[in-house]
């Protein structure tokens, strides 16, 4: 029996025949505030929203409320321009329930509908707890991103979940300042975690533009004040990973720029952290643009350092961390001297922050607690905290003048992920969401927690708002989180714009690995033990399989004599870094492979080699 | 030339010039690619580099030896000083960069 082999379109032409089937019925239809067109989870990926459509006779503002469970403290609200024909979203409904939704006109009818939705989370929804008041979170939501298996989830003050993402958008999620969001795609183009770029996307789940990038997307993004993105990519072809920013146009999609890390640092002579690997030898998590200094921060884990950057001219401006195992020469010129009582460096910090008075936070992991790994510290004698320094940018001194969660101790520690948010001087939000426990609940993970998750170990994600050093929130959930970010759900930019969303940009040329290997041809189809399935997409596929440890595996894309040829790990990824386990199969055998169909043109036989046996798929892809 | 070697005959080889060590597993699919990886080597630049493949389960006092951790992994040793050492299956163009810098 031949290779299975799917279709898929992109997400966004099917949310927009999605969103045309809408319209046809709603214009074919004589719909009134009375009777209203409800289409539930039009866009497909957030099971808790609804787009509704009507029409009135006179022009006018119409005003939408989601009511709250537990009384108008859980309300979700807002009230849309004026206009004959409404076309609404629908946002923060509450999984497995009769939701009441109440439209309303400016000074006219008003009617309550019901949508009721199933339970989104079939039983296991992440929270664990919710503490705060409906007068300090008001209808802002708490969403947290994917680190693993579980998905973006949003938590009003009481704890109920207002926003569920069914696909894995992984990263970091941002508001624009158009009132979309921004947040990585759920197409990865290579394991581990390298997605094919940004999205922006409304809450109600449409998504308007997906920024493709050739190296991909990882870790983070950034709107700049001309809109245009900064995101954290890679080069693909090249032998390192995570050590290049891109900035993108923001109508066109083009990589404008990009920015070389090794190009700016010493890549084998930094002072590296615990988990530095000759590959990922920077780990970029996090970018900042402050537009005071025209610089841009970056947040390299793997040296346990924040970089600060010209944004014209690359040049290095300065670097906070543990001078220790630097040369003399960066030390001197980029380092900062500690002043003041109190001070620790951060170590494998994630998502720096610059404030208005040029203030430098981040959430510290302090994974490791030190360079030197005579003087590692156990998971259970560590901390992470969110820190922030005050820095002297002329005599290089820096001060430390804020942190949260040293006192907690090892369950409020995070080996990875994480972030800060400042919202006000005293102000901010400090999310811890990589805590991890042996199977007994008790014992702290010594590494990252997703690799015990499936023995049976315990993971965590703990929030925290602190205003003027009193704790106003604190959102418990299972499972790790990438980052945690407070927003409302209905914004005052854009809430819902019709028409088609837009694929940007290209996700460049796959590696190949151009060495030939000598195997018989037998003429047979891949053996149906392989389980081998091809996913094809406009723009690339993905290659399928099962594989047992140590076989040698090829896939080959074979056109006449041209032939294109991609190596297949059957062995385990042992990696320091794994920010996001989404995509990794528990199982090494099971093998996920991606082309893309850039740089190949005409029709390709897809053949699998496994050791020294050529086998045909029976699969032809048109690229 | 690529040769295989136990410890006691790595222990006794001729280490001047620059000796290209592969620490592999026979049970590591990446680690058979290598091998690949590495017979075009030594055809592109022959007696340029020596080129010893150390069977890492079969060698473990080698490989504690040498603070060798996983498989496949490259060593590059010129006149017996460790002068490069790259971790995980390695494409062509790199194990060649690495050895000319070191020429």
């Amino acid at each position: 029996m031949a290779v299975k082999h799917t279709f898929k379109s992109y997400l966004i032409d099917e949310q927009y025949e999605a969103e045309q089937a809408m319209l046809k019925e709603f214009h074919e239809g004589n719909y009134t505030i009375e009777n209203p067109l409800v289409k539930y989870n039009l866009y497909m990926i957030n099971p808790l929203s609804a787009v509704v459509c009507f029409t009135t006779e006179e022009e006018v503002a119409v005003s939408v409320r989601v009511l709250g469970k537990k009384g108008p403290q859980g309300d979700m609200y807002h009230t849309f321009p004026k206009a004959k024909e409404h076309v609404l979203p629908i946002v923060g409904l509450y999984s497995n329930y009769e939701n009441k939704v109440v439209l309303e006109e400016y000074r006219g009818k008003k009617n309550t509908i019901t949508i009721t939705t199933p339970d989104v989370f079939d039983g296991a929804d992440p929270i664990i707890s919710m503490h705060t008041t409906p007068e300090y979170l008001q209808d802002n939501v708490i969403m947290v991103s994917p680190a693993g298996e579980d998905l973006t989830v949003a938590y009003d003050y009481n704890g109920d979940a207002r926003f569920h993402m069914t696909i894995p958008c992984v990263f970091d999620v941002k508001r624009a300042k158009n009132g979309n969001l921004l947040m990585g795609t759920n197409r990865i183009l290579r394991l581990p975690y390298y997605m094919s770029g940004v999205y922006e996307i409304s809450p109600v789940g449409k998504i308007y533009k997906e920024y493709r990038l050739p190296g991909g997307y990882h870790h983070d993004e950034f709107e700049l004040p001309d809109g245009n993105l900064l995101v954290l990519t890679d080069d693909l072809q090249s032998d390192t990973v995570e050590d290049k920013l891109a900035l993108v146009d923001r109508k066109t999609g083009k990589v404008l720029r990009t920015y070389d890390y090794r190009k700016i640092l010493p890549e084998k002579e930094c002072g590296r952290s615990g988990s530095w690997s000759d590959e990922d030898w920077f780990h970029n998590n996090a970018c900042w643009y402050d537009p005071n200094t025209n610089s841009v921060t970056l947040s390299g884990r793997h040296i346990d350092a924040m970089i600060n950057i010209d944004f014209d001219s690359g040049e290095l401006n300065w670097i906070i961390g543990d001078p220790h195992g630097w040369p003399e020469d960066f030390v001197k010129k980029y380092f900062f001297t500690p002043v003041g009582t109190n001070f620790g460096w951060q170590y494998e910090q994630h998502a720096c922050v610059i404030t208005p008075n040029g203030d430098v936070m981040c959430f510290d992991n302090h994974h490791y607690g030190s360079k030197d790994p005579e003087k590692f510290l156990p998971a259970k004698d560590n901390y992470s905290r969110g820190v922030r320094y005050h820095i002297n940018t002329k005599d290089m001194t820096i001060e430390q003048v804020w942190e949260y969660g040293k006192d907690r101790g090892a369950e409020f520690f995070s080996p990875y992920i994480c972030n800060v948010e400042y919202y006000n001087e005293g102000h901010y939000l400090v999310h811890s969401g990589g805590i991890g426990y042996m199977p007994d609940n008790v014992t702290p993970c010594e590494g990252l927690p997703p690799a015990f998750r499936n023995q049976g170990g315990h993971l965590y994600a703990t929030t925290v708002e602190i205003d003027n050093d009193v704790k106003q929130l604190e959102l418990k959930v299972h499972g790790n989180f990438y980052r945690a970010e407070k927003l409302k759900l209905y914004s005052d930019g854009i809430n819902l714009e019709l028409g088609k969303g837009e694929e940007l940009g290209e996700m460049g040329v796959t590696k190949e690995f151009d060495i030939e290997v000598p195997a018989e041809k037998t003429g047979e189809i891949l053996p149906d033990k392989h389980e081998g399935e091809v996913i094809e997409e406009p723009d690339r596929f993905t290659f399928n399989a099962t594989f047992e440890k140590g076989q040698m595996v090829q896939l080959l894309l074979c056109q006449g004599e041209e032939i294109h040829r991609y190596f297949i790990s059957t062995t385990a990824m042992q990696l320091k870094a794994m920010c996001v386990a989404t995509f990794m199969s528990p199982d090494a055998r099971q093998t996920r492979t991606f082309v893309n169909k850039e740089g190949l043109k005409g029709t390709y036989d897809l053949r699998v080699i496994i050791d020294d046996k050529e086998y045909e798929t029976g699969v032809q892809v048109t690229c | 030339m690529i040769k295989e070697v136990n410890t006691e005959e790595y222990k006794a080889e001729d280490m001047s010039g620059l000796v290209l060590v592969d620490f592999y597993s026979s049970t590591c699919g990446p680690c058979k690619m290598m091998a690949f990886v590495l017979r075009d080597v030594d055809q592109q630049l022959g007696d340029k580099v020596k080129i010893l493949k150390v069977n890492f389960d079969e060698n473990k006092e080698l490989v504690a030896e040498k603070g060798v951790t996983g498989y496949p992994t490259l060593v590059l040793f010129k006149d017996g000083e460790e002068v490069k050492r790259l971790g995980g299956l390695q494409q062509k163009p790199v194990v060649i960069k690495m050895i000319e810098e070191n020429l």
